[in-house]
């Protein structure tokens, strides 16, 4: 009688499996099906007829949506926030947790309140100030900005993370003649890899997708990020799905292999912010 | 003095990073708190002082009361969901079947895509001439039951709404299975001894241990939904009419419209609304603990 139910169990479970499998991957089963159909409304045969191969689409997106100049706006803008924050972030998390005077104890606790605050509320005034440093169409400013939004949370992860760290080797490191800040810059830091690792792919995500600020601040074509491109392309295609979908794909592709090579580091990135409790 | 200053340094490394983000932060938060109470157009030098009237603009202006409650009721709506569905996906996907974490990782791919390419994909799956959804539902014997429902003022946020599920519940899981994973075998298994039946445990052991991912779990979510921007603009652009207009899209539309001091106070209200059930929350669980 046991086995029986354990059976019927695991029957649904494998069944809800797939239900869930179809759920999440149909829409990129769509996806690629349109991008590299040839007909120009492929799904009004059927979404599972065979069809018309082609990679004509790619070339129209890539070319025409110039999604090479973009990616590599993206990549720019991209590293450029993952070396500051991971640089300042670090640094910062570190003395936070180890030397907490009264000027540390309040720089945290203005990153922790901050992180309430959604970015889109200081977009129009971020206008102002970015023109006063003629910032806007540029890309170093694009990274100031995405990494000091992205800080609060950077800070919290390496401050959670030092606080859990021995002193022991960085002790060692100023008996033996080391400076406080060659004892972290040579001895921890090295260390930090684990949070180090987590912070640049979960940040990386938001950087490379970001759209809602680089929407103020990036206005000039040969600046725009893949969102922009792909916003731009849209309005200027509307109706020519394949290449539409074509363009989709490219500009989902770079993350979609980052998480399928990294996936772990995604997963323990997530927890290690759950643990705040 | 240099050599103090070099030999101190270490214990004032957080203030580089205080300074970037007070001058791209904080700085421009009070500016633009300054900002609120003037009629600035965002270009012109002139700049004068009114006030409360941008506030008083904003609630008297039928179209910014229905963005706002768009936006609360999306605000409200989209954390219970995805708290929902992300807390069903990680006790479904804990259990000892196999290819478990093959559909972890399916789950969680949506999220890794911008929401703006994401919102133009499901805008071609829900096309209604020849869409894949529609397709579904015909072949499942549902096709009467198809519109074009990004078209309509009534379901086109329940779409923005449930596409955002679908793409951000992956996170949420992870979350909880991290939460879940936290729990000490010995307590399911002195709950078994004592005769507890599964719910009974998920009501005493699971749900009392998973508090804290709950925690961050919703007051994320909160804050992401209450500014949500790049889904709707890819999906309605705020429409039909401006149905599906939310506190972000209609900032985005008045400072592009030159009325940069009343923008600055309608972020100023997102932000109120925002900070309000954050801190609420997360006092009522700071006691309860």
């Amino acid at each position: 009688m046991k086995g029986y139910k354990n059976r019927l169990r695991r029957t649904l479970g494998y069944i809800g499996m797939g239900i869930l499998a179809f759920i999440m991957l149909f829409p990129f089963y769509v996806l690629c099906y349109v991008a590299l159909n040839n007909r120009s409304n492929p799904l009004s045969q059927g979404v599972f007829a065979m069809p018309d191969i082609t990679a004509e689409n790619f070339i129209t997106a890539w070319q025409r949506g110039n999604l090479g100049g973009a990616a590599w706006n993206s990549f720019l803008i991209t590293a450029g926030c993952l070396v500051l924050i991971v640089l300042l972030g670090a640094s910062a998390g570190y003395t936070i947790a180890r030397y907490s005077n009264t000027m540390n104890k309040i720089i945290f606790s203005i990153f922790l309140c901050c992180m309430m605050v959604p970015g889109i509320i200081n977009t129009v005034p971020l206008y102002t100030i970015m023109r006063r440093i003629h910032g806007i169409n540029t890309h170093w400013a694009m990274i100031l900005l995405l990494s000091a939004n992205r800080l609060p949370y950077c800070v919290f992860l390496y401050k959670q993370f030092v606080e859990s760290m021995p002193r022991d080797l960085e002790e060692a490191a100023t008996l033996d003649g080391c400076s406080r800040f060659q004892a972290y810059w040579l001895v921890t830091f090295p260390l930090m890899k684990p949070v180090t690792s987590t912070v640049v792919i979960i940040s990386s995500v938001s950087f490379w997708n970001n759209y809602s600020q680089a929407v103020f601040f990036l206005q000039e074509k040969s600046l725009y990020t893949l969102p922009l491109s792909m916003k731009q392309f849209v309005l200027e295609n509307t109706k020519n799905w394949n290449s539409i979908s074509a363009a989709a794909l490219i500009s989902a592709v770079p993350m979609v292999i980052l998480f399928l090579c990294l996936q772990k580091y995604f997963i323990k990135g997530l927890a290690a912010g759950a643990v705040k409790g | 003095m240099l050599k103090k200053i070099k030999a101190n340094y270490y214990k004032c490394m957080a203030l580089p990073a205080f300074l970037l983000f007070f001058c791209f932060f904080i700085y421009p938060l009070c500016l633009g708190i300054g900002m609120s109470f003037t009629n600035w157009d965002g270009v012109s030098a002139e700049k004068t002082f009114v006030g409360l009237w941008n506030f008083r603009e904003f609630f008297r202006d039928s179209r910014a009361i229905h963005t706002m409650l768009t936006t609360i009721k999306y605000g409200l709506l989209e954390p219970i969901c995805i708290n929902v569905v992300g807390l069903g996906l990680a006790l479904f996907l804990d259990s000892k079947l196999k290819m478990t974490n093959l559909m972890r990782t399916f789950v969680y791919l949506p999220s890794v895509i911008s929401a703006l390419v994401m919102g133009y994909v499901w805008q071609l799956m829900l096309r209604p001439d020849g869409g894949a959804v529609r397709q579904v539902m015909e072949f499942l014997g549902f096709g009467a039951h198809f519109k074009a429902w990004l078209a309509y003022p009534d379901s086109a946020l329940w779409i923005i709404l449930l596409v955002n599920v679908w793409q951000f519940s992956g996170p949420a899981m992870v979350i909880y299975l991290a939460g879940l994973q936290s729990v000490p075998q010995e307590l399911y298994e002195v709950a078994t001894i004592d005769g507890a039946g599964y719910l009974q445990k998920l009501k005493c052991v699971t749900f009392p241990m998973l508090k804290p991912a709950f925690q961050i779990n919703v007051i994320t979510n909160i804050i992401g939904a209450l500014s949500v921007h790049d889904s709707v603009v890819a999906l309605t652009d705020g429409g039909p009419g401006y149905a599906t207009e939310t506190i972000s899209v209609y900032i985005y539309r008045m400072s592009a419209g030159a009325r940069a001091g009343y923008a600055t106070a309608v972020a100023i209200i997102l932000l109120l609304i925002t900070m309000l059930p954050t801190i609420f929350i997360y006092r009522a669980m700071q006691k309860e603990r």
